[in-house]
């Protein structure tokens, strides 16, 4: 173990990078932001060198008297299910400055400031063990993603800004109550604590359902994701990377975190309903990919479907089920920020995100066809690659709870290769569009060195997937233990 | 209970210390009009009377002038907060009445006055020094609203103020005399008691004198459906005295709520619950509701203010200590993001007057633009701003009581009052600036955000500095 209280620093280091921003000369504000984010990976090591894998209990525990008066606690560690997520969200934070090196040319200060931010509020949701840290993390994202959206984004930004905004708080506010009922019943907000104590199970279903519009909104689940194609698709590509990359998985571990310890009966009220949404999700989301024009659009859609598998697999509540959905969570968050980043660095290039205005590029620009494919082929599920494994794990644990469910999944796979491979074909394949020509499409080397370490981790845990895996068996196990 | 002495005056130094500023005011005004001395001798006086609300008197509970006043800690936490919201207003109105003609003498000299009233508000323990110290905030503030008496808005406002306020004064009056005629007393404890002993929770005469008292005293923190006059009183009036009637005001109309309710009225809990219910959840939708229609910041706050009553209203619900001090702590903390708001508004001058104006501030000040974008934050409740830990313990105990359904509308209106908070910080980031660059800042509005922006920053991370004092009576 280390001797510094390694949470902590790593949650507040790019805080603390944040504020130095606003003193910094506009010139040195990504370089600034560059360090802070790689610092904050190196600081983090401790998490990864020193963390059992063979035991589920809470580790790297911090705890401090935040206000004595109410008995509300500063908790921080984590189990093996929050290691990956800390690990995707200090990786694509660097992805993220780098992506936006040259793209963010106005009030760049700022612009990195606000990505800082976020990930420390990712970060710390990540890594509270106590549910008012985790709620004050997860309003804490909302404000910095706001003005990424809205400040840095597409022609229609501010109305995009406003809804994602509007949408995320009215899911967290309602939390916000289930929180504090929680907090007037059980006089703690400790997750274990509340694990522990009997909550009347007719509350449960109501506290269940308070929690559920706050994590149904972030996931997004069907009806409530209208917000996320357009927060998408007009985002920069930074905050694409992070809002498909790490803010979707905060719904999905909300459920892990909260819903299936705390609140096993009302989870086991809901889970025919969560099951159905979740499929619905997978086969709309699939269909919707197919009528999108815009690719980022297409990719924000082809999201709603993969986080349908992620929530299959948690409601399953089987530990193949649940370590693939986690594992999904992962994947996808490798592959849409992968996907969003090509998008980006060509968008630079050409301005225009519509299909039609693409063609031939593998013609003029074969590196980053190379990438395209890899990251393509991933999400639509080819084996070897990332997304396999996950989306495998998940449709078993589907069959073995209801076999439609599992057939309806299989369908949505289907459906993921038929776009994804239209969509490569449309923009990759067939003669140079004449709208193309004379532009350099072809990557530099700061865009290789940033797409690099996703297609690494996409082919590793294609390969591999005990990386993660083997993070996830004991807390897993412990967790369905609890689950009903 | 002996009579009064002189010792007696001793537990008054804080009001002394604001009065007597305010005659040497008076005395000096036509020597001190054109200079700094009015301002620079109210801040100074405001900060005397906290340090005497804090230290002289931080001794046990004791009550002065047979009975009338009390100086607990709840007393002094109000006295200390109303002497704050003094000093900033004081600092706001350097640069909020530049070229309006106001006699700056004068004004001040109502500030102190008015000051003087809410302290004495919040230490009353009798229904007589209660309803004086109400009536003396009023008169100020009557004055203080019409002060710049060219401006025909301001005459206006004034006059519905007037005439509103008064008949609420009566109401409240007429609520007085029917607990006095019912209990034979007119102080709290005495009125608890009799209530208590003979039974009268629900005399219809004793109910109806608690709806009265309750109107009066809704009126004077413009809760639904008695604010009808605050946004015209806010528009109509200059942008200091608005934020001085959204802050000062409101904390020691809150305090009076909370002891009226908590001491004198206590054993008519149900009947009060009922009454603070209705109160709080008109005020909270509607306040946030008609915020959304607004364009003039002024009107706007006006709005806020009014589902900010709201909010900190239910904390008193549940009619226990812990309620009670959720409710000081809500008033503490609404106090200084108002004010500091309002210093945004006042710093920005014309342009700040109404939303449009805040257009593409973040490119030309962005420095102000993210000062003001913090106040937004903790006027929607958004975590580490002292706007969310306000919310969160007068949710709490509204919860704790068992208004799950209030707490519920309660959060819903937070967030159509994101929509309209948010509509500014999308106005000062999203857009590009048309009007020119604003002004410097005078040094005295720089002070006054300052401390206004520590408090809720500092309030918003470590709540637990200000929570121990935040003691019931």
């Amino acid at each position: 173990m280390s001797d510094y209280p390694v949470l902590t620093v790593t949650t507040f280091l790019p805080l603390a990078g944040a504020l130095l921003l606003f003193f910094a000369s506009a010139r040195f504000a990504r370089w600034i932001a560059l360090a802070v984010s790689l610092a904050t990976i190196a600081i983090s090591a401790p998490l990864y060198t020193d963390f059992d894998k063979g035991s589920s209990a809470l580790q790297f525990v911090e705890s401090v008297d935040w206000i004595p008066d109410w008995n509300l606690v500063y908790g921080m560690g984590v189990d093996g299910i929050s290691i990956p997520f800390i690990a995707l969200a200090t990786l694509l934070t660097v992805l993220c400055v780098g992506v936006s090196w040259v793209a963010v040319k106005t009030r760049v200060r700022e612009f990195y400031a606000a990505l800082l931010v976020a990930e420390t509020a990712m970060i710390g949701l990540f890594a509270a063990t106590n549910l008012f840290v985790f709620f004050v993390f997860w309003e804490l994202i909302v404000i910095p993603i706001f003005l990424l959206i809205g400040v840095w984004g597409g022609p229609r930004r501010v109305y995009s800004a406003m809804k994602f905004l509007l949408f995320t708080l009215a899911g967290s506010v309602l939390m916000l109550v289930g929180l504090i009922t929680l907090y007037t019943t059980c006089d703690t907000l400790d997750f274990r604590e509340l694990a522990k104590a009997a909550i009347d199970p007719d509350h449960q279903v109501w506290l269940f359902a308070a929690f559920l519009a706050a994590f149904a909104v972030k996931v997004p689940m069907i009806p409530v994701h209208t917000w996320l194609p357009d927060a998408h698709t007009e985002a920069p590509t930074a905050g694409s990377v992070i809002l498909a990359g790490v803010l979707l998985k905060m719904g999905a571990y909300g459920f892990l975190r909260i819903s299936l310890p705390i609140l096993p009966e009302g989870a086991a009220f809901f889970v025919e309903p969560m099951l159905v949404l979740s499929v619905v999700a997978i086969v709309y989301g699939a269909y919707m990919t197919l009528a999108q024009t815009d690719i980022k659009r297409l990719i924000a859609y082809s999201s709603v479907g993969h986080m349908g598998f992620v929530t299959l697999g948690i409601f399953t509540l089987k530990q193949g089920g649940v370590e693939g959905a986690i594992l999904q969570m992962i994947n996808h968050g490798i592959v849409s920020a992968a996907l969003f980043l090509c998008v980006g660095m060509i968008y630079e290039r050409t301005h225009t995100r519509e299909i039609k205005d693409y063609g031939g590029v593998a013609r003029t620009a074969p590196v980053y066809c190379v990438f395209l494919t890899l990251f393509c082929l991933a999400a639509a599920g080819f084996p070897g690659l990332n997304s396999f494994v996950g989306e495998f794990l998940v449709v078993q644990g589907a069959f073995a709870t209801e076999n439609w469910l599992g057939a309806m999944a299989i369908w949505g796979v289907a459906l993921g290769t038929v776009y994804m491979v239209w969509l490569y074909y449309r923009v990759v394949m067939g003669k140079l569009n004449p709208g193309l020509e004379g532009m350099k499409l072809e990557l530099g080397v700061r865009e290789v060195v940033t797409l690099a370490p996703l297609a690494i981790l996409a082919v590793c845990l294609g390969v591999y997937p005990e990386l993660v895996l083997s993070y996830l068996h004991e807390p897993v196990k412990a967790l369905l233990g609890v689950a009903p | 209970m002996n009579g009064p002495s002189v010792a007696d005056l001793g537990l008054l130094i804080p009001e002394l210390i604001l009065t007597g500023m305010a005659l040497v005011l008076i005395l000096v005004a036509r020597r001190a009009q054109g200079t700094a001395l009015p301002v620079v001798g109210t801040v100074m006086a405001a900060v005397g009377a906290a340090v005497a609300a804090w230290w002289v008197l931080s001794s046990e509970p004791q009550s002065a002038f047979a009975g009338l006043i009390t100086i607990d800690g709840y007393a002094q936490f109000f006295k200390v907060l109303v002497a704050a919201a003094l000093a900033l207003v004081a600092l706001l109105s350097v640069k909020g009445l530049e070229g309006k003609g106001v006699p700056r003498s004068e004004y001040h000299v109502l500030l102190l006055l008015a000051s003087t009233g809410m302290m004495l508000t919040v230490s009353a323990v009798d229904m007589v020094t209660f309803y004086l110290g109400l009536e003396l905030i009023t008169l100020c503030s009557y004055i203080l609203v019409g002060i710049t008496v060219d401006r025909p808005k301001s005459n206006e406002a004034a006059i519905k103020y007037f005439l509103l306020a008064s008949f609420a004064s009566a109401l409240m009056l007429f609520g007085i005399s029917l607990t006095y005629g019912l209990t034979g007393t007119t102080s709290f404890s005495g009125v608890a008691a009799a209530i208590a002993e003979r039974g009268l929770a629900d005399h219809p005469l004793q109910l109806a004198a608690l709806a009265l008292i309750a109107s009066g005293l809704a009126f004077k923190i413009a809760a639904v459906p008695f604010h009808a006059w605050a946004p015209d009183a806010y528009q109509g009036a200059s942008t200091p005295v608005a934020a001085f009637l959204a802050s000062g005001s409101k904390a020691a109309g809150l305090a009076a709520v909370g002891r009226v309710g908590l001491i004198a009225f206590g054993a008519d809990a149900p009947a009060l619950s009922t009454i603070l219910v209705g109160l709080a959840a008109l005020s909270v939708a509607l306040g946030s509701v008609l915020a959304l229609a607004q364009t003039e910041m002024k009107r706007l706050l006006a709005y806020s203010s009014i589902a900010h009553v709201g909010y900190a209203l239910m904390g008193l619900i549940a009619g226990t200590p812990e309620g009670a001090s959720a409710t000081m702590t809500y008033a503490f903390f609404y106090v200084f993001m108002t004010l500091g708001t309002f210093g945004v508004v006042i710093g920005l001058g014309a342009r700040g007057a109404t939303v449009d104006g805040y257009q593409g501030l973040a490119a030309q000040r962005p420095g102000l633009a993210a000062v003001m974008l913090l106040f937004l934050l903790a006027l929607t409740g958004i975590p580490l701003t002292s706007g969310f830990v306000a919310k969160f313990i007068v949710i709490s105990s509204a919860v704790g009581a068992g208004y799950v359904v209030l707490a519920v509308l309660a959060v819903v209106c937070s967030v159509v009052s994101a929509f309209v908070y948010m509509r500014i910080a999308v106005l000062m980031y999203m857009k590009d600036p048309e009007a020119p660059m604003p002004a410097r800042l005078p040094v005295a509005l720089c002070v006054a955000l300052a401390v206004a922006v520590i408090v809720t920053l500092v309030g918003g991370v470590l709540p637990g500095l200000v929570t121990p004092w935040a003691v019931a009576p």
